[in-house]
Formats: C-alpha cells, sequence, structure tokens
C-alpha cells in the first residue's frame, strides 16, 4: 500500500516498471506510468506500440509479467476486471463492452456494480434518466445491435463513467464519432477531470490530444518515451518521439512509375458498415499502400472488396463490375485477398504445404478429374524457390513452418493462379521475422511487375513507405490523405494518420 | 422477450390441435386416466429438458443426460431397494442427486476449467456413464421401492402433483431468467461472454453453474424415469437428443442467450404426446421421429424469421444503392 501525500497530488493509477511479453514479441519494457486525480493524461503511439496492452494490464485484462499496477493506492493483485473495478477504475474499450443483443438499458444496467443497481422493474426509466444526464440520446429499450457505432460508442463513455470511477481509460473514443459527437464527449470528458476524475486518453489523433490532455506519455516498440506538458510539446516533437524505428530490412527498388498505365481496380462509392464512401484507382504495376491507425475502416474495406462484407457502391476489375455477393465473384474476377488472420483464414493449418498452396487451382493441375502429384509438384516446386520457402518438403503440415514461410505459402496462390489482377494483403509481414520479410516484399513487387495490381493494408509506416508507390491514409472510414511516392517516408505517413498535416473532413462522420 | 412468445403460442397450438384430433377419433383420449398417465410419461422429459435448458442458455450443450438418467435408475435399483427403511431411503434418494451433482461438476470442469467444447466432453462423459450403468447391471434387475413411486405419481384428479410442481418452477424460472438481476446476467454470459468479462461479471462461475444445474435437473428427471420402468434398466435414458429439440422448439438458440422454461416445457409436452398418440391410429414410430425432426426444423425457421426480415431491412435502410451486379453471376 503507498501512502498518498508522498507527492504533491496523489496518483490515482499507478504503472510501475510494467513488462509484458506475447510469445516472442517483447510488447512493453519497463513502463511506468502515473495519471493524477483531475488530470487528463494521454497516451499516443503508434499502432502496436503497446498503447492496448498498457491499458489490458491497467484494467485487469491481462497480467504483466513484472511490475505492479495501483489502482487508488490499492495494488491489483491478480488479473481481474471485476477488482479493477471496484477499486475504482472505468473503461470505455475500443471495441466496446456491449452486449449486442439485449437492450440499451439493460447493458448500462449490468454496467452497475450489483450493489448501486436499482430495482430491475425501474430498469428503463433509470437508464433513460441516466442517458439524459450524460447527454446520451438513445432509445433505451433498443437492441444495441440496432444502434450506429457513433451511438455505440457514446454508450460505451456512459457504461464506464456509470461506476462513478476515481480514474477512467478511454481507449480511442472518438473513431466512430462526428465532430458534433466528438465535442459532445470531450465536454463530458472535461467535466469529469474538473470533478477530480484521473482521465487517461488513448487516441492517435495529436491535434484532439494536445486541445485536452494536461500531459502525454509517448511510447514507441513498447518502451515508454517520456512524459510531457501538453503545452510544452508540439505535434511535431511527438511526432518525433513517435517514430525513429531503426530501419530493419530492405525493400525491393521501386521501378519507376509508368505514366498512366491502365486501371485495373476502379473503386467508386463503396460503403459498408465501418467505412465509405471511398473512390479509388489503382493501375497496373502499382502497389497501393493502405495506411491508417487500427479500426479505422481499412480492414472492412478490403474484405468488402474481397466480397466477404456486404457493401454498396461500385468496384470495377477492368471495367466490369466485381461481383461481390460472395467471395466466389471477385476470385473470378481475379481479385483476391491475403486475409491478415492468417491462421483463421489464410490457410489450413493441418494440410500440408503442397494442399495449401494449391487449394485454389486444382482444377488446373488434374487430369481427368484427378489431381496430379507430379503436376502439383512441379508447380510448386520452382515457386517455392522463386519466394524462398525454407521447408524440410512440400508434404508437411503448413503450421509447422515459420510464420514468415506460411504467409509466403499463401502468396504462392496467386502465383499458381493465372488470372490474378488485383492482390489485396492485409498486413502481409505480421508476425513475420526479418530475412523472410524481403522475401514477402520481393515477392510482391515481382508479381506486380508482371501487370498486377496490389493494395497493401500494413500498419507499419515503415513498410509502407519502403514497398509502396503510393499510400493512402484512412480515417473514419475514409480516405482522408493521398501520398505520391516522391513523399513516401515514415515520418509523412505517421503526421497524415495522426492527422497534425492532414485536413480531415469534418463534413459528417463514418457511421 | 419480444419474439419470445412465438414458439409458447406455436407449441400451445400444436398440443391443442393434435389433442383435438385424436379426440375427434379416439374419445378415450381425453378421459381422466389417459390424461394422467401422459403426464407421468411426460415427466422425465419435461424436467431434463428444463436442464438442458440452462446448458443452452450459456451456449453449451449437454448430451449426456440422457446416460446419467440411466446411470441414476439404476443407482436407484441399489439405494432405493423394496425393503429399504424410511431413512435408508432418503439417503437412497440423496444418493441418486449426488450422482447428479458429481457428474455435473464433472463436465463443467471439462467445459469450463480444461474448455473443452461442450458437445465433446458431454459426448465423453456420455461413454463413461452408459459404461458404469452396463458395469452395475448388465442387464434389467433389481425392483425399486413401490412406496416411494406410489409417492412420486400421486395425483390431484388427473393432473400429477409434480406436473403442477414444474410447471410453476417453469413460470417462477422464466420470470427470474427475464425480470431479476441474475437472469440478466446470465442472459449476458450466454449471448457475449467476452463483454460479460469486462463488465466485471463472474462468466466462468455462471457457466459453471449452469452445467451443474443441467445434471442435477437429470438425475431428478431419473426419478419419474424409475417410477416408470420400477426396475435397475442399464438401457432406457434417451433423453439427450430430445431434451435438446424440446429446448429448441421452446424457443432457445444454439448460440446461448435465449430461451424460455415454459417454451421447453411446452414442446417437451408436445413430444410426448406425438410418441403417446400415434400407437392410436396405429402408426408406427417411425412417423413419430420423422414428424419430430420435420417440426424441429420448420420452427427454427419460423422464430428466425423476424430476425432474418429485421436484418434484411436494416441492411436496405442503410445502404440503399445496392449495385445491379445481377448480370454478371454465372
Amino acid at each position: 500500500m503507498s501512502t498518498p501525500g508522498t507527492a504533491d497530488r496523489p496518483g490515482v493509477l499507478s504503472l510501475r516498471h510494467v513488462s509484458k511479453a506475447f510469445g516472442a514479441v517483447q510488447a512493453l519494457r519497463d513502463v511506468s506510468f502515473e495519471c493524477h486525480a483531475g488530470e487528463i493524461h494521454a497516451l499516443v503511439g503508434e499502432n502496436g506500440s503497446g498503447k492496448s496492452t498498457l491499458l489490458g494490464i491497467a484494467s485487469g485484462f491481462l497480467v504483466a509479467d513484472e511490475g505492479a499496477v495501483e489502482i487508488g493506492g490499492a495494488r491489483l493483485g491478480k488479473a481481474s476486471p471485476a477488482q479493477a473495478r471496484r477499486l475504482g477504475l472505468g473503461i470505455a474499450y475500443q471495441d466496446y463492452s456491449h452486449v449486442l443483443d439485449l437492450t440499451v438499458a439493460e447493458n448500462l444496467y449490468l454496467a452497475l456494480p450489483v450493489a448501486e443497481r436499482p430495482l430491475y422493474q425501474r430498469m428503463e426509466r433509470w437508464a433513460e434518466e441516466t442517458l439524459t444526464q450524460f447527454n446520451v440520446d438513445v432509445p433505451v429499450g433498443a437492441s444495441v445491435a440496432t444502434l450506429s457505432l457513433a451511438e455505440r460508442q457514446l454508450l460505451e463513455v456512459a457504461k464506464a463513467l456509470l461506476t462513478r470511477p476515481k480514474v477512467l481509460l478511454l481507449d480511442e473514443p472518438t473513431t466512430a464519432l462526428g465532430p458534433d459527437s466528438i465535442e459532445k464527449l470531450q465536454a463530458l470528458v472535461l467535466e469529469q477531470a474538473r470533478a477530480g476524475v484521473a482521465i487517461v486518453y488513448v487516441s492517435h489523433r495529436l491535434p484532439e490530444v494536445l486541445s485536452l490532455a494536461d500531459r502525454v506519455t509517448v511510447l514507441r516498440d513498447g518502451v515508454g518515451q517520456g512524459t510531457f506538458g501538453a503545452e510544452s510539446v508540439s505535434e511535431d516533437s511527438l511526432i518525433a518521439l513517435m517514430i525513429g524505428r531503426p530501419l530493419e530490412v530492405a525493400f525491393p527498388v521501386r521501378p519507376s512509375p509508368a505514366a498512366e498505365a491502365d486501371e485495373v481496380l476502379a473503386v467508386s462509392g463503396l460503403r459498408g458498415e465501418r467505412f465509405g464512401p471511398i473512390d479509388l484507382v489503382v493501375r497496373r504495376g502499382e502497389i497501393v499502400g493502405l495506411a491508417g491507425a487500427e479500426g479505422n475502416g481499412q480492414v472492412q474495406f478490403l474484405r468488402a472488396l474481397a466480397g466477404i462484407e456486404p457493401a454498396a457502391g461500385s468496384a470495377l476489375c477492368g471495367e466490369r463490375e466485381i461481383d461481390r455477393r460472395s467471395p466466389v465473384g471477385p476470385l473470378r474476377a481475379g481479385v483476391v485477398l491475403l486475409s491478415g488472420d492468417r491462421r483463421g483464414e489464410a490457410i489450413f493449418p493441418v494440410l500440408s504445404v503442397r494442399a495449401n498452396a494449391t487449394v485454389q487451382v486444382l482444377k488446373r493441375l488434374a487430369r481427368f478429374g484427378f489431381v496430379s502429384r507430379r503436376r502439383e509438384r512441379a508447380a510448386i516446386d520452382g515457386l517455392a524457390r522463386r519466394l524462398r520457402v525454407r521447408m524440410a518438403s512440400v508434404e508437411q503440415p503448413i503450421v509447422s513452418l515459420s510464420g514468415g514461410n506460411q504467409q509466403k505459402v499463401s502468396l504462392m496462390r496467386p502465383f499458381l493462379r493465372g488470372d490474378v489482377k488485383v492482390i489485396l494483403a492485409e498486413e502481409p509481414t505480421q508476425g513475420v521475422d526479418v530475412g523472410a520479410r524481403f522475401d514477402i516484399y520481393e515477392a510482391l513487387r515481382g508479381k506486380t511487375q508482371e501487370g498486377v495490381a496490389a493494395v497493401v493494408k500494413s500498419s507499419d509506416p515503415i513498410e509502407l513507405a519502403g514497398l509502396c508507390d503510393r499510400v493512402v491514409v484512412m480515417s473514419r472510414g475514409r480516405i482522408v490523405e493521398e501520398i505520391p511516392g516522391n513523399e513516401l517516408e515514415e515520418r509523412r505517413i505517421v503526421e497524415a494518420i495522426v492527422g497534425s498535416r492532414s485536413a480531415v473532413s469534418n463534413k459528417d462522420s463514418a457511421a | 422477450m419480444k419474439r419470445g412468445w412465438l414458439p409458447l403460442a406455436l407449441m400451445t397450438l400444436l398440443i391443442v390441435a393434435l389433442g383435438a384430433y385424436t379426440q375427434a377419433h379416439h374419445s378415450e383420449f381425453l378421459s381422466k386416466l389417459n390424461l394422467n398417465s401422459l403426464l407421468l410419461e411426460a415427466m422425465p422429459l419435461l424436467i431434463v429438458s428444463l436442464g438442458q435448458l440452462c446448458a443452452l442458455l450459456v451456449g453449451g450443450f449437454d448430451v449426456s443426460v440422457g446416460a446419467l438418467m440411466t446411470v441414476c435408475v439404476v443407482t436407484a435399483s441399489f439405494t432405493m431397494t423394496p425393503t429399504m427403511s424410511r431413512i435408508g431411503l432418503l439417503f437412497g434418494a440423496l444418493a441418486i442427486v449426488g450422482v447428479g451433482l458429481a457428474t455435473g461438476v464433472f463436465n463443467a470442469t471439462l467445459v469450463r476449467i480444461l474448455r473443452l467444447p461442450s458437445i465433446v466432453a458431454t459426448l465423453g462423459t456420455l461413454s463413461i456413464l452408459e459404461g458404469i450403468a452396463l458395469l452395475l447391471r448388465a442387464y434389467p434387475a433389481g425392483p425399486i421401492n413401490t412406496d416411494v413411486t406410489n409417492v412420486l405419481v400421486s395425483s390431484v384428479g388427473f393432473v400429477p402433483i409434480a406436473f403442477i410442481g414444474v410447471v410453476v418452477l417453469a413460470v417462477v424460472a422464466d420470470i427470474w431468467l427475464y425480470r431479476t438481476r441474475g437472469g440478466l446476467a446470465l442472459r449476458a454470459v450466454g449471448l457475449d461472454a467476452t463483454s460479460s468479462r469486462r463488465l466485471g461479471m463472474s462468466a466462468g462461475r455462471i457457466i459453471f453453474l449452469a452445467f451443474v444445474a443441467c445434471s442435477v435437473l437429470a438425475s431428478i428427471a431419473s426419478f419419474y424415469l424409475a417410477a416408470e420402468v420400477q426396475i435397475g434398466s442399464p438401457i432406457i435414458g434417451s433423453q439427450a437428443l430430445e431434451s435438446i429439440a424440446a429446448a429448441v422448439l421452446g424457443g432457445a438458440s444454439l448460440a446461448g442467450g435465449r430461451g424460455s422454461f415454459l417454451g421447453a416445457l411446452l414442446a417437451a409436452f408436445f413430444l410426448t404426446e406425438v410418441d403417446n398418440v400415434l400407437p392410436l391410429f396405429q402408426q408406427p414410430t417411425e412417423y413419430a421421429d420423422m414428424t419430430i425432426g420435420v417440426l424441429i426444423l420448420f420452427a427454427l425457421v419460423l422464430y428466425q424469421a423476424p430476425e432474418l426480415i429485421a436484418r434484411v431491412r436494416a441492411a436496405r435502410r442503410r445502404m440503399p444503392a445496392v449495385p445491379a451486379t445481377g448480370e454478371i453471376s454465372t
């Protein structure tokens, strides 16, 4: 138990020397963080810098490998969200904590500590009063599934406030909000801070952060880069602290831009549940990067193009509308998605390397309806050498390969198909070691030089800067900026993502 | 519980319709004697369906309930013999509930702590229990105390007291499920365990208790199975799939979080009614199985219809300009 009063103001939330690893990845390394009563303390960093891990540990959802968490002066003993709540921690999750099929009132009710819950019969009236008090206008009897994303986000914050927390954690609370709602939310946050609540505000939007926060802590690659008074830092200096990872990988040489090659993919007015409307043209031989903070619709956009999620609008591939009602149509049109969920969607874990590579083209390798092993091997062998897949045999199960080699095997599919026109790659080097990354970049570049177009969604600005011919940046489901090839560098991309240079179109919300 | 009335209405309608049709052809169907025996015959399935619904509400299955009931009846043939004293019978009865409790804890451990999918875990339990039943009684033997079974089947008029009991239990359970905090917590965990955990609920404990409740109710159901067969038979419990069918016909969702105890009860009664009526028309029981299968499919489609319609409407509203892609499909 620490004694309050040792500092000039009590630290309501303090993390001391916290470290956490997920397998081989060190997500946090000896990070200390303190948030005082009445303070708005922003936490910034690039995608994957450890912000979410830090919040997970503070809220008791994850357990730290080393270090201690104290909430209101009491030690959080084990990983228990329930205990963290009892100690006075409220959290609004980036991906919410709603039970979608229950009503708004029921969700609010569940968010309240058991002892404070009103009689069940009074639930709806109590919920209405509560929402009015937080200035949130949603029907209490509707199921949360029918709410818009912006409404869900406001409801999530209201739920976190219900416990009257001493410390409030807000994880990217404005991702789905339009300008009006952002103002509303910020007013709410300021009001809470004035009332003495310690607020940890995680956001990648630096203008928002600097206008709101008292102090800012920067994380980079799981290491704290220092804590600063908000008035003493500029967006530029924060960006300098956020970036600056050493360049580990080489990239294939970017060919000189072919002037006005044919359009291969032409997207116009495409919109789905979490993105849009989006207009984008990708030309032959081009690799277009898709940048943005996580959760701004990039994944949904790619999945909609691949026919996995519904979307309205138009997407032409070689002047023909792609039939996006199921994944079959895009595949027939030559649009191939390399899913970022490798284990869940991209590979068949227990099948062999051979089967994983050839699964989409068995018809071509078959004779009289029977797949010829000899032809399969012949098709794979050369390709495996070209992509430098390291394996003992093509018959070994794909899960026994390293992540990078698994990714290479799924990359073999577009190579084996003769008819690919567009490759949509989602985080193609996630969990891939440095050596294999270059092979994957080279494979993608090699394939585009054969006339294919590629869209690469990545959360790594260095990768986008090195690999792509140009990069489009998404925010709140829309493309807010396009960075041409001659301006591509890590800093430029990060600046666009954090919104310091881009004029974010503030016309309406993305939901 | 807006859509919740559809299964209750459909089941009530089917029960009444089948009853009326049968009565029109066989005037003895609605006789007090036949109704009494029909209700008693339904008792094991009625009770075990309530238990099965507990497992379904947290998103699981328990396919071991039938085998558990068999083991309980076989146990009764040892612990509740005709010659036993009252005290002995009391302990004998407790032993049977104890078997249910132990099986429930075993299943819940497999599902919750060892994280096995419930359908696989309880399939394993099913085989073990079947083996135990055959080990204890290789063939039907060992009469069960008739004083006890007579008490169990005692009736007011043609209605068994126990039947009134389960109806009251189901109504109370439904009120609990949809009108109290505890019921809300159970539904929340069944609908979305991750969000529930984030909200500080002990999802693990709720799931554990649901599986224990399922097995304990199955062991109580076995008393009525024992009253029916009155002997330690190792090959009688076939209620596992029927109880899932009853819960689903009664409005339960296989994904968890939705269901009605009264609905499960009505559906279980209807399934027994079908079994009971077909011999009157000299129809082989194969037709009963097929009827039930068709009904389950029909009910599932019907119950999902409002949701499907709502989803299509919402999708239309959200994105009005769907591109004309129809011509491209092959």
